[in-house]
């Protein structure tokens, strides 16, 4: 299984790669292509002229930042999927997290790292995002939202968030190491207050970041549902990341060996199938209502996404991304079973990172996915020193929470009334 | 100091056992038990099935006429509006679907928390729910009954519509709309109404037969013992029932989701600037939760008390439904924000003006500040911001949360708000076309008003009867989240601790 998996995903990678890089090629010096949606639409090009489809193939370096972009939409995936699973765990007083919490406070800490890695993208935003070279006064779309989307104010918010985000992920990191010391409750009370707030700084910033960077690549297209969309397969991808971690570091000898049973792994991977489900939904709910109301400024979008092979890219995010995990992980032993749900991880992030290059390509190869080995190097070089800059941040500290008040909880199933509480309520 | 405790750690599934120092937590963080005072498993069957078994309290029968006379006016008035025609509505051009359908989607909306509360709760292992499942399924049902009364009878000619909505073969080869949402509606509602149905009398069955064993009559006898279905709580019964409960569990999931996301889809597909939003499922799935756990709450408040309930309803319980009202009402906050983040953010004049002239602009601050005049239905607008955006923001605090004075008229002030948010999208979209000749105003009629009130007492009547003849509690749910029920808990049987 595990093999015929690892196999499937890398037959369908290279047979994607082959048929459309030749297609890209022939389709880059072919007859130009025309937006037959929304006349604003037809700005939808990195030098921002109109007839992006008639310019010669990307430079190394334009070629090199979409790249870098899709491998960083996925990074900061995972990063804030964790900082949304230290955010929720407090908000619900969960017990069962508690022996993986130190993980993903960790992973949430690389948030500051990531800001740095961010900084290609903000300085070379010229070539990247299109709408940096237009003339808001020509352009309706651009200009109705100008007050955001003009280089200095989107580059201040961006780093106000980022900073923030560094600031909460921190203080839960060093309130979590903190009561490790003496096990106040003090310190999970200051967690939860922050998360109390937090959660609401958590959705409206994400939704922010992800329409900065990634939706605004084509600024014309609106939806409601874009931040949510973005959420759905960050948390989808953050959980079986830390299933995995999870798997690994609980491995006989390694630090979370003595704390991580097969309830958490058990949880862990109900919620990657319930996400599996809800990413689903929410795909498909934004995808259905634009296609039915057929509005030009709104289909555009998916009209480039169902070009050339982007339409077989649309169909793996389909059945990869949804029906092959439904259908696998339905089964409930099987989520222990580590032969399928590692290939399944690997075929998780591939689906993730195919969701990323959905969403960002498109508008450097209009007319299919065209692959090149900067993908794969960008995404490998960014995950390894992502991962590496965790590793060793984490052995610095216990490897999971000593001290925590639900600990005991986590690790025997049952709520524990405390001895000392009143008789009237035992 | 918090006591340590070396915890002997189960090793399912291969797993090494280990050994763990951990401490109990601190008094300020233990959690209460979900049955207060360490109750008998006997005193939890005498407290809720004395409730069906003993006369009901002298405030019952009132209530029952009252709801009772409040059911039959509607039915009149359904009677009266069949009779004459539409015309009796308020509806006009273009308001054309008014109170009539915003009633339709809030009473289906409260139809939701009693199916989460018991699929998605269960499947999540959620304990607590245990507590409050069996009447917030029930209240599933009446207002899954209350909903459907509206769609049917807004077709004015219902005798058409029951043949019309079902795709039912005929010699003229005349089929329902397929690609109609309005369709779609039908098959979801009536879906959910047979799962919610059936998984409601599966989770009845063991307690039926307490209800059996315990009667004294031989026509509660029968009754009870002919629905208990010749439940004797064999091993193989629960392990029968268990596998039913699970797999009803997860079909109803499913079901909670796609309802509410499809009752949705009646606007959003269209192009009607306020409606086309692409949030709109989530949205409405997350205001369906919100306004039934609002439900429940007004409902199981007055229950606990008048029935001396305080000891299996907790506070505990109605602490987590409080923040399930918060998470809820957050979402829907969050869903408020981008639909008129995007109305600006698109640039499309028709979406701008439906949020901002048609709806936020009031005549004291934004509309000044917008320079805009006020919307004719700013009152509508705020005061749904008010009731679902701002008042469950109370219930970050503990103490109020606590009160549940405030808490059941926070619940009550959801149910306002979730009426008007429905209002607010369907009527505040439609009554100014894009030509200002065929702008108007909706007002309800007498019959709009007194149909509504109806569906309440409907409602009302239909909750009083279960109330009176089934246990409001699930008796054997509840049994088995206390201590004693697991041998190994710390706590529980085993160590002779209760």
């Amino acid at each position: 299984m595990t093999w015929f998996l690892s196999l499937l995903a890398c037959a369908g990678l290279f047979a994607f790669s082959s048929v459309s890089v030749g297609a890209a090629a022939e389709h880059d010096t072919a007859a130009p292509t025309v937006h037959t949606d929304a006349s604003t639409a037809t700005t939808n090009t990195p030098e921002g002229t109109s007839d992006h489809h008639e310019a010669a193939p990307p430079s190394l370096g334009q070629q090199f930042l979409y790249s870098y972009l899709t491998a960083y939409m996925f990074c900061l995936s995972i990063v804030m999927g964790c900082f949304f699973l230290v955010l929720i765990h407090h908000m619900f007083d969960a017990a069962w997290s508690v022996p993986i919490r130190r993980v993903t406070e960790q992973v949430a800490c690389l948030i500051p790292v990531l800001g740095l890695l961010a900084l290609p993208l903000l300085i070379f935003a010229p070539s990247v995002f299109p709408w940096m070279n237009i003339d808001p006064a020509t352009d309706h779309a651009l200009n109705v939202k100008k007050a955001w989307f003009n280089r200095p104010v989107w580059t201040v918010i961006l780093a106000l968030i980022f900073s923030l985000w560094t600031f909460m992920a921190f203080r839960f990191r060093s309130w979590s190491i903190a009561q490790d010391k003496d096990g106040a409750a003090i310190w999970t009370r200051k967690a939860r207050v922050q998360a109390a707030w937090g959660i609401f700084v958590f959705a409206f910033t994400l939704t922010a970041v992800c329409f900065s960077l990634m939706k605004s690549l084509q600024y014309q297209f609106f939806s409601t549902m874009y931040g949510v969309y973005y959420f759905a397969g960050s948390v989808w991808t953050t959980l079986i990341t830390m299933y995995v971690v999870t798997l690994w570091l609980s491995q006989p000898g390694r630090p979370l060996e003595k704390v991580i049973f097969y309830r958490q792994k058990h949880d862990l991977a109900v919620l990657f199938f319930g996400f599996t489900v809800f990413y689903a939904y929410i795909h498909f709910s934004q995808y259905f209502l634009i296609w039915n109301a057929a509005m030009p400024e709104e289909t555009f979008w998916y009209v480039d996404r169902e070009r050339g092979s982007w339409k077989w890219v649309g169909m793996l995010i389909l059945f990869g991304h949804f029906i092959v995990p439904f259908v696998i992980l339905l089964n409930q032993d099987i989520k222990h079973n580590l032969a399928v749900m590692l290939p399944i991880a690997v075929w998780a992030w591939l689906m993730h990172y195919v969701d990323m290059t959905f969403n960002v390509m498109p508008v450097l190869y209009p007319r299919g996915l065209h692959l090149t080995l900067l993908d794969p190097l960008c995404w490998f070089g960014m995950v390894v020193f992502l991962g590496g800059v965790f590793w060793k941040n984490y052995l610095k500290a216990a490897p999971y929470p000593l001290k925590d008040p639900r600990l005991l909880e986590a690790i025997t199933h049952h709520e524990i009334p405390a001895a000392s509480q009143p008789a009237a309520h035992r | 100091m918090a006591k340590a405790i070396t915890a002997p750690l189960p090793a399912p599934h291969g797993h090494t056992a280990a050994v763990v120092k951990a401490a109990e937590p601190p008094r300020e963080l233990a959690r209460e038990p979900l049955v207060l005072n360490n109750h008998s498993l006997g005193w939890i069957t005498n407290a809720i099935a004395g409730i069906c078994e003993n006369p009901m309290p002298k405030w019952w029968l009132p209530a029952f006429v009252f709801s009772a006379g409040g059911a039959t006016m509607m039915f009149a008035l359904i009677a009266y509006l069949i009779s004459t025609g539409i015309g009796v509505w308020g509806l006009n051009q273009p308001a054309d679907w008014a109170w009539d359908i915003t009633n339709f989607v809030f009473w289906i909306g409260i139809g939701h928390a009693g199916t989460l509360i018991s699929a998605v709760l269960f499947l999540l292992r959620q304990k607590w729910r245990t507590s409050i499942n069996r009447a917030a399924e029930a209240m599933t049902i009446f207002a899954v009954v209350c909903a459907g009364i509206f769609p049917v009878i807004h077709t004015g000619r219902v005798w058409f519509a029951l043949l019309w909505l079902p795709p039912i073969p005929n010699h003229m080869d005349v089929w329902p709309q397929f690609r109609s949402p309005l369709l779609w509606d039908v098959f979801a509602v009536s879906t959910y109404g047979t799962v919610s149905v059936l998984f409601w009398y599966v989770g009845l069955v063991p307690d039926l037969a307490t209800l059996r064993d315990r009667a004294k009559t031989t026509l509660r006898k029968f009754f009870y013992g002919f629905f208990a279905l010749g439940w004797s709580g064999s091993n193989r019964h629960w392990s029968n029932y268990e596998k039913a409960y699970l797999i009803l569990a997860g079909l109803s999931t499913p079901l909670v989701l796609s309802v509410h996301s499809i009752v949705s889809f009646d606007f959003a597909v269209s192009q009607v600037p306020g409606w086309h939003t692409t949030i709109f499922p989530p949205y409405f799935v997350a205001g369906a939760i919100f306004s039934g756990f609002g439900m429940v709450l007004t409902l199981l408040l007055p229950m606990r008390t008048l029935f001396k309930l305080e000891d299996i309803i907790t506070v505990r319980h109605v602490e987590l439904m409080c923040k399930v009202i918060l998470a809820t009402g957050s979402i829907v906050g969050y869903a408020y924000g981008m639909e008129f983040f995007i109305a600006w953010y698109g640039g499309s004049p028709y979406e701008l003006w439906a949020f901002l002239r048609n709806r936020v602009a009031d005549p004291f601050i934004f509309g000044p500040l917008f320079k805009v005049p006020p919307a004719p239905y700013w009152w509508a607008y705020w005061m749904m911001i008010s009731c679902n955006v701002i008042s469950p923001h109370l219930f970050w605090s503990k103490k109020l949360r606590t009160n549940m004075v405030l808490v059941w008229l926070v619940s009550i002030v959801v149910n306002i708000g979730m009426w008007f948010e429905r209002f607010v999208i369907i009527v505040t979209s439609l009554h100014r076309d894009y030509l200002p000749s065929s702008w108007g105003y909706f007002n309800p009629s007498w019959v709009d008003i007194c149909t509504f009130a109806g569906s309440f007492a409907l409602f009302m009547t239909l909750f009083l009867l279960f109330m009176r003849f089934l246990p409001v509690i699930a008796i054997s749910e509840v049994k088995g989240v206390t201590p004693q029920a697991d041998p190994h808990h710390p706590l529980g049987g085993a160590k002779g601790h209760h």
